[in-house]
């Protein structure tokens, strides 16, 4: 039995072709080394289904396979899904504790503690100024520094209280420009929706869509660090994605269901934002402690004073009530007495300082517990992204060195041919010739 | 297969050590430069709060400081104001000894009467005594004179007390209630200094036998009885003197150890700082060397 001439011709082709095809995938993916979401690829290769020699002995009549070359089964992208789920719940983690971190970090510089312009210098030196007017209560000059004290320190936790309330309002704003109509979110999903239906048609094709498939990983892992995200594959390749406490998926095949009611519970970014403005938020817990300062500031020098000297039971709200004529060193007594203001400088270091001394120190480890989670939590994403990229990240080093086995292999097809090519030649122009 | 190392992966590593060494550098170069290891409340919690309390009370003892400095000098107005009554009341003394011997005429006597009321005049100025705009003699009442110049001899403050607040809860008395030693003058009939001057005048203008007799007896006695009040009046004086000065000195040893809390809460380290400084520049130094030498590297470096 024998072998077809010109077998051996298309074994060094598929050779040719495999090597190339080879090259070109290393090609791709040095020149996809710095693109973000991108999964190294590799060209598969399989050998070609043999050729049947039913015998090549003549002597035991026994058969034999002949190699038939190679072909490249299909090029795929290296990757890790249980990787990526790990990374997109991290993620959230981190979107949180960020937004989390930034938001306090803005409340606590406004706070501005410690200084010498903070609530705590101001509340000091409103006591100071009661202290001076003691010492001369007839003294008009005294009176104008208890006034303006007071004001200076009024006007602290206004201001204060107004910064407070901004930072609110923007977390409240950033919350509804990323779930608004053509919000981060809104854009992800329809992305991925529109993925989904591309992908779905070429799986149909039998091709493997690797760099759409790249394209709508790349969207989840920016999707979860707006809130947690819930993967699901279905069996005609489109995922299907759950987002945050939302009642229905977001994204469901080709179809997008935004905008839904979210609620702290959704993780990442939208569920800190949620958190830090809810009724049980750092945020709000802030208002209302700086507030409870406020009315027991007013309440506990008022009592100690026939005319108001503050209004208002809130920081944003408290005023002072009295001009300089009308402040009142001594109650029942004479012009001369200052046992009132003894008695409103002895309030030093009473209820209303430390009530501040205490928001001030619970602020602080509020900001240090988030920084801190920050810090962990990135931390931890930064080795599960390293997992990641060390399945699916470009390593030149390693391309290089495919570079030169492909190359070398190219090479070494192209001489299969020619010594095909010369073997054929010996035949066809130096067999003897024949019948002349 | 082993862990695959990718460039992208060593690239953000050195990046990540660089900014986190360079923030660690900011930090105690920000330290170094305040002077303060607490800039913001997360840095350290329980000593922000620490800063707020420790701040407040050094800032109250500086009040507490003022206060007391303020009692001395009221103190000094009103006790000078008293020495200068109790040799008043001496010279007056002398006079009605030297009346009462019997070797002086009429016209004598009323001379020394005429002094005795000059010298009533002076211990009503001297009662009127004012320290920054006002009147120590006159209870809380501080913008009405106690007594006016002339023959009324009215007391015209109060007897409540001034007082200062030297400490938390600790206050001491200011004001001297003069009217215990001046009284209400003549009319009066209560005994007391300016009743007494009064009546050794009448007594030296009388020129009766009565009158001469009263110089020596009552009138001495009365006077020498208000002399005895005036020298208690003065201890008291003295003693919340005493204790302003004793609130200082203890203020200015609880403000040193206060500022010395403060200091140990919210100060750098200087030394310890530095040290830490120039540790993490070297750090800092090393990573950045370190990266540009790794980052350069790679198998393109050695292919023809």
């Amino acid at each position: 039995m024998s072998i077809p001439t010109l077998q051996g011709l298309q074994t060094a082709l598929s050779g040719l072709i495999a090597e190339q095809t080879a090259l070109d995938t290393t090609g791709n993916n040095i020149a996809n080394a710095n693109t973000e979401g991108y999964s190294r690829e590799t060209a598969l290769l399989e050998p070609n289904p043999p050729l049947p020699i039913p015998s090549i002995s003549a002597q035991t009549g026994r058969g034999a396979q002949l190699g038939a070359g190679v072909t490249v089964a299909t090029i795929t992208r290296i990757r890790n899904i249980y990787l990526d789920a790990q990374y997109r719940a991290q993620n959230s983690a981190v979107g949180a504790a960020n937004t989390q971190a930034e938001t306090l970090q803005l409340a606590q510089t406004a706070f501005n503690e410690p200084s010498t312009e903070g609530i705590a210098s101001q509340l000091s030196a409103f006591w100071s100024a009661w202290s001076s007017l003691a010492d001369s209560p007839t003294n008009e000059a005294a009176k104008e520094g208890v006034v303006a004290a007071g004001e200076q320190l009024v006007s602290a936790f206004n201001q204060l209280s107004a910064q407070l309330s901004t930072i609110s309002t923007q977390a409240g704003e950033q919350y509804n420009s990323l779930t608004g109509p053509s919000g981060e979110v809104e854009d992800f999903a329809n992305q991925i929706a529109q993925l989904n239906g591309q992908i779905k048609l070429a799986e149909e094709a039998g091709q493997q869509p690797n760099s759409m498939l790249d394209r709508r990983d790349l969207l989840l892992d920016k999707l979860s660090a707006l809130a947690n995200v819930t993967i699901t594959e279905q069996p005609d390749h489109t995922d299907t994605v759950s987002f945050g406490d939302a009642a229905k998926p977001l994204v469901e095949g080709t179809t997008v269901n935004w905008p839904q009611a979210l609620t702290e519970a959704a993780g990442g970014q939208l569920g800190a934002l949620l958190n830090l403005t809810g009724p049980k938020g750092a945020l709000t817990a802030l208002r209302t402690n700086l507030d409870e300062v406020a009315s027991t500031l007013a309440t506990t020098v008022n009592q100690h004073l026939e005319k108001q000297f503050f209004s208002g039971e809130t920081a944003a709200t408290l005023t002072v009530m009295v001009e300089a004529s009308e402040v009142q060193a001594s109650g029942s007594k004479a012009v001369g007495g200052n046992e009132v203001a003894l008695e409103i400088a002895a309030l030093r270091g009473g209820e209303a300082e430390q009530g501040y001394a205490t928001l001030v120190e619970k602020l602080g480890s509020d900001v240090r517990s988030a920084k801190d989670d920050q810090t962990t939590l990135q931390g931890t994403l930064t080795a599960i992204n390293d997992q990641r990229q060390g399945v699916s990240g470009v390593s030149l080093d390693e391309e290089m060195t495919n570079l030169i086995a492909f190359q070398r292999g190219y090479q070494a097809s192209a001489r299969t041919l020619t010594a095909m090519d010369s073997m054929l030649e010996t035949l066809i122009e130096h067999t003897g010739v024949v019948g002349l | 297969m082993s862990e695959r190392i990718t460039p992208a992966m060593v690239t953000s590593a050195t990046l990540n050590d660089l900014s986190s060494s360079l923030a660690s550098l900011q930090r105690t170069t920000d330290e170094l430069s305040s002077g303060r290891t607490i800039l913001e409340p997360s840095d350290n919690p329980f000593g922000a709060s620490r800063v707020i309390d420790l701040q407040s009370q050094l800032d109250g003892l500086s009040s507490y400081e003022s206060n007391a400095q303020d009692g001395i000098s009221w103190e000094n107005a009103a006790s000078s104001a008293m020495s200068n009554i109790n040799e008043v009341t001496q010279r007056v003394r002398e006079l009605v000894v030297q009346s009462a011997n019997g070797t002086n005429n009429q016209s004598d006597l009323s001379t020394i009467a005429t002094e005795v009321e000059q010298l009533t005049e002076s211990v009503k100025q001297d009662a009127n005594t004012q320290y920054a705009g006002q009147y120590v003699f006159s209870g809380t009442a501080t913008t009405t004179a106690p007594y006016e110049q002339g023959a009324g001899d009215e007391y015209k403050g109060n007897a409540e007390a001034v007082a200062r607040s030297v400490g938390p809860g600790a206050s001491v008395t200011v004001s001297t209630n003069i009217s215990t030693l001046l009284g209400n003058g003549e009319a009066a009939k209560d005994g007391k200094l300016l009743d007494t001057l009064r009546t050794i005048v009448a007594h030296l203008r009388g020129g009766t036998a009565e009158d001469r007799e009263a110089l020596g007896t009552t009138d001495l006695k009365a006077l020498d009885g208000n002399l005895e009040t005036l020298s208690q009046l003065q201890a008291v004086a003295g003693s919340a003197n005493d204790q302003l000065k004793a609130a200082l000195t203890r203020n200015e040893g609880l403000q040193t150890s206060i500022t010395e809390s403060l200091a140990g809460v919210e100060d750098t380290n200087v030394a310890a700082t530095s040290i830490a400084y120039a540790n993490e520049q070297a750090a800092y130094s090393a990573a950045l060397r370190a990266g540009a030498t790794i980052v350069q590297e790679s198998l393109l470096n050695f292919l023809q």
